[in-house]
């Protein structure tokens, strides 16, 4: 594909609940290879973005693009499919499966899911599903969750989940990954690290992320590009030394706060 | 009391029959979280399939004004009975297995009293009201004399019981059961994760329903002649006492709740005829299960056999 | 093709029923949360508790609609009391299991109390008048008169008592009510009597329409269900119109397909309408 069209674009997306309009006409592209920042009070229509781009919700009116394909009717697993993988701000562990379990139930086109192949290509399966586990290892101890692994996922803390749901996420391989308040109640060495890991999935695999983070700090640290929200509109998007600036995404958050 | 050797070879079978029933449920509920109320519907389809498709046209009873019918072997029967009722749970499952399970429930209620209603007024095909009778018996009359018939049957059961026990065992260990084990527990995350979760709902709920219909199959040719009262609601309530008390998600625990319940409602054949409330224990047997149920729910979550640390996962503290 | 105006008739009259016990179980779905799978049950049970009254007690038959009415709102607050309130914590399709128990065995207790035998409240057999071609039945024209009184007293309870607004408020959103310190728990023990009083008139009626078996409301439960379904779960406008819907439906089916298909017409309803409009005939679901 060019390197030059967005691997994931809104197009004038709306979405109402009722009479509010949470989201409203937002138009934004999110290029391939860069980490976009996704800021704005509680309440600005981030999560519901996030739905509308991973397919949870569907648009009132507008389009959804991925890879220059309209996604707009497809159900999230069509879109997961297709190299789009989204994690949720309250963490959605599967609390009654273990954290091992959790990562392999994330490993793509896994031929042990299909009834054929599980009773005539026993060998086949147990090939991949071996594969799976040793990258689920080193996704797992580089989150520092091996020690858990056997543990059942409800009963891990909260950070311990968030990272849980990245790992998860991770397992996919995606292109594009809407992280939602990845770092919230992560404890702080390993949001460093965890940092470092994004960057470097960025820069050396090209891989694109969207994230929202409350820490304004920190998001403005590691994104190309930021994107201001308030009110289920766009207040700005640029580089975030500009957006960092900006007047009426500064009033907002003063506004919000009160 | 009276235990003779035959009263027993009869509950043993039954209890086989209603394990395999419960391992199909299983499936559904302990595995997937699916709400199925129409197993019973599933174990008629597979018994009347077998039936009509082994029984000759109009030998059927004097009453019987069937006129369709087939004289295929047995094994034709046991073969076709499965997929027949794997297709109407695929049926059911496409109406309103995107929806929330409530509806499924629903849905599955109506569509087991339609099938009953279909086989009771459908008499060309099924004797309608009467009883479909003459279904033949495997290996009948060609068994050495020694082996009393029921011993064989037995055996034929606990070889289908072992082999879906093994064979739904396997399938929930494998990838394709984590998958239905995630969506048990929060469907949203599979389908995040790019799992079609209708598509694995649908193959489960098929799945189970297929194997009610084998043991359809076993029931019809074992007791020679069904009626559409044998499959009332009832029964599928009776599976799900089955699934709970041996503990949701365990295989083994739903074989042992098919042998606790089953014991429950056939015990009462072992007992003599003259005791008092001799008229009502049917029914007190039923009550009993009820409240069993209930109190299972209550004080052990779990069940018998379950994994109690993971239904208690995520109760207690963590996060958010 | 013109439709027989006696199935239209009869419809209203099955319409009534089903809109009633349907308006009682989406009450109890709202604010509870759970699908009732025992409410049949209760409809059962109120039933031949007015069968109790009318023929064991020999009394009127209004002394005893009102006597099984009573002895279902209280059924109805006995039963949340002892049972599902033990379980108002857990996993709502955790509760609908527990009801499929409580069904089982209240259904059980009424074989073991008054056997299976069809039963017959001692009401006297007359022909009705007839006109336009319809024959109305006595008991039919109960039946509409009664449940029409039933429905408008409800709509007065929900819409001007401060108990019925509250109801309302909590059965659209339980937290919300909650926040808004309506004080929740006694307002299921309003709801199961009231919910309860519904299901055991619609028993009765049932009773009245044909006769009394240990199995009658399980057996209602499906049409029930597909009203309620239809009209959007916890929808209480929604239950009366999806009951005259299905009612007049399965009716007028008659005119089509073998009347011993007639309980098909309301899955067959159902599943259209779960198809076309998962939210139910108006709009957006209240879940």
């Amino acid at each position: 594909m060019s390197d030059d069209s967005p691997i994931l674009e809104t197009e004038s997306v709306t979405k109402k609940f009722g009479g509010l309009v949470a989201v409203d006409t937002v138009s934004v592209s999110i290029e391939q290879g860069e980490i976009t920042g996704l800021i704005g009070p509680n309440g600005a229509g981030k999560s519901t973005l996030f739905n509308l781009m991973s397919g949870f919700l569907e648009p009132n009116n507008g389009a959804v693009t991925l890879k220059g394909e309209d996604v707009t009717e497809l159900q999230p697993d069509k879109r997961a499919e297709r190299g789009l993988i989204r994690t949720f701000q309250i963490t959605r562990e599967l609390s009654g499966m273990t954290v091992m379990n959790n990562m392999l139930l994330a490993a793509q086109e896994n031929p042990g899911e299909r009834i054929l192949p599980l009773l005539t290509q026993p060998g086949t399966v147990r090939a991949y599903e071996d594969e799976q586990r040793e990258r689920a290892e080193e996704l797992l101890k580089y989150l520092e969750l091996w020690e858990l692994r056997e543990e059942y996922a409800g009963n891990l803390s909260g950070g311990q989940r968030k990272l849980l749901e990245l790992g998860r996420s991770l397992m996919c391989d995606p292109d594009v990954l809407l992280l939602d308040e990845p770092m919230a109640g992560v404890n702080p060495d390993l949001t460093d690290h965890l940092l470092d890991r994004i960057t470097e999935l960025r820069d050396e695999e090209n891989r694109t992320f969207l994230i929202v983070e409350h820490d304004i700090e920190t998001i403005m640290s590691i994104s190309d590009s930021v994107i201001g929200m308030h009110n289920g509109e766009i207040l700005v998007q640029g580089e975030p030394e500009t957006v960092q600036q900006d007047e009426q995404l500064l009033e907002a958050y003063l506004g919000g706060e009160v | 009391m009276v235990v003779s050797f035959s009263l027993v070879m009869v509950t043993l079978i039954i209890i086989g029959i209603y394990a395999i029933l419960a391992i199909g449920m299983n499936m559904h509920w302990g595995d997937t979280g699916l709400l199925n109320f129409a197993h019973a519907g599933f174990f008629a389809v597979g018994a009347y399939t077998s039936a009509i498709l082994t029984t000759p046209v109009g030998d059927a009873g004097l009453l019987a004004s069937r006129t369709v019918g087939f004289d295929f072997p047995i094994v034709v029967g046991m073969i076709a009975a499965p997929i027949t009722a794997g297709l109407f749970g695929l049926l059911l499952g496409i109406t309103s297995i995107r929806l929330d399970g409530d509806y499924l429930a629903i849905v599955t209620l109506a569509g087991a009293e339609t099938a009953r209603l279909i086989i009771s007024n459908e008499a060309w095909l099924t004797s309608g009201v009467q009883t479909l009778n003459n279904i033949p018996r495997p290996l009948d009359e060609s068994l050495p004399a020694v082996l009393p018939y029921d011993v064989f049957y037995f055996g034929l059961v606990l070889l289908v019981l072992l082999g879906s026990y093994a064979l739904f065992r396997h399938f929930a260990n494998a990838p394709f059961g984590r998958v239905l084990h995630a969506i048990r527990e929060d469907e949203d995350v599979p389908k995040a994760l790019g799992k079609d979760t209708a598509w694995f709902k649908l193959k489960s709920f098929a799945l189970g329903a297929a194997l009610a219909g084998l043991a359809g199959s076993l029931w019809a040719h074992y007791v020679y002649a069904i009626q559409p009262t044998m499959f009332l609601s009832n029964l599928t309530f009776s599976i799900w006492a089955m699934v709970i008390i041996g503990g949701a998600g365990s295989y083994f625990g739903a074989v042992a709740g098919a042998v606790i319940v089953t014991g429950i409602r056939q015990i009462t054949r072992f007992l003599p005829g003259d005791i008092p409330l001799g008229n009502e224990l049917p029914y007190l047997r039923l009550i009993i299960i009820g409240v069993l149920l209930i109190a299972v729910l209550y004080y052990r979550p779990h069940g018998m056999f379950g994994d109690k640390e993971r239904s208690l996962a995520g109760m207690s503290g963590g996060g958010n | 093709m013109i439709i027989d105006p006696q199935f239209i008739w009869n419809g209203l009259v099955v319409g009534s029923l089903i809109a009633l016990a349907g308006l009682g179980l989406t009450l109890l779905f709202g604010l509870l949360n759970f699908i009732n799978i025992a409410y049949g049950d209760y409809m059962a049970m109120g039933a031949y508790f007015a069968l109790a009254a009318n023929v064991r007690l020999d009394l009127p038959i209004v002394v005893s609609i009102l006597i099984g009415a009573v002895g279902g709102g209280a059924l109805a607050v006995v039963v949340h009391k002892a049972i599902f309130s033990k379980f108002m914590d857990r996993d709502p399709i955790v509760l609908l299991v527990v009801s499929i128990g409580m069904a089982f065995i209240l259904r059980n207790v009424i074989r073991i109390v008054w056997s299976t035998d069809p039963r017959y409240y001692a009401v006297p057999v007359e022909e009705g008048p007839s006109f336009l071609g319809i024959t109305f039945l006595p008991e039919q024209v109960a039946i509409i008169a009664m449940s029409l009184i039933v429905l408008g007293l409800l709509f007065l309870l929900l819409h001007r008592t401060r108990i019925g607004i509250a109801m309302r408020a909590a059965s659209d959103d339980t937290d919300l009510a909650r926040l808004r310190g309506i004080d929740t728990k006694r307002l299921v023990i309003y709801i199961s009597l009231v919910g309860g009083i519904i299901a055991a008139l619609a028993g009765i009626m049932l009773g009245l329409d044909s006769n009394l078996r240990p199995n009658m409301g399980f057996i209602a439960l499906i049409p029930i269900f597909a009203a309620v379904i239809l009209g959007g779960i916890g929808d209480p406008t929604g239950a009366v119109i999806g009951g005259y819907v299905i009612g007049i439906g399965q009716e007028v089916s008659v005119a089509f397909i073998p009347s011993e298909y007639k309980p098909v017409v309301g899955l067959v309803l159902l599943i259209i309408g779960l198809l076309t409009r998962p939210d139910g005939l108006f709009g957006e679901a209240t879940r």
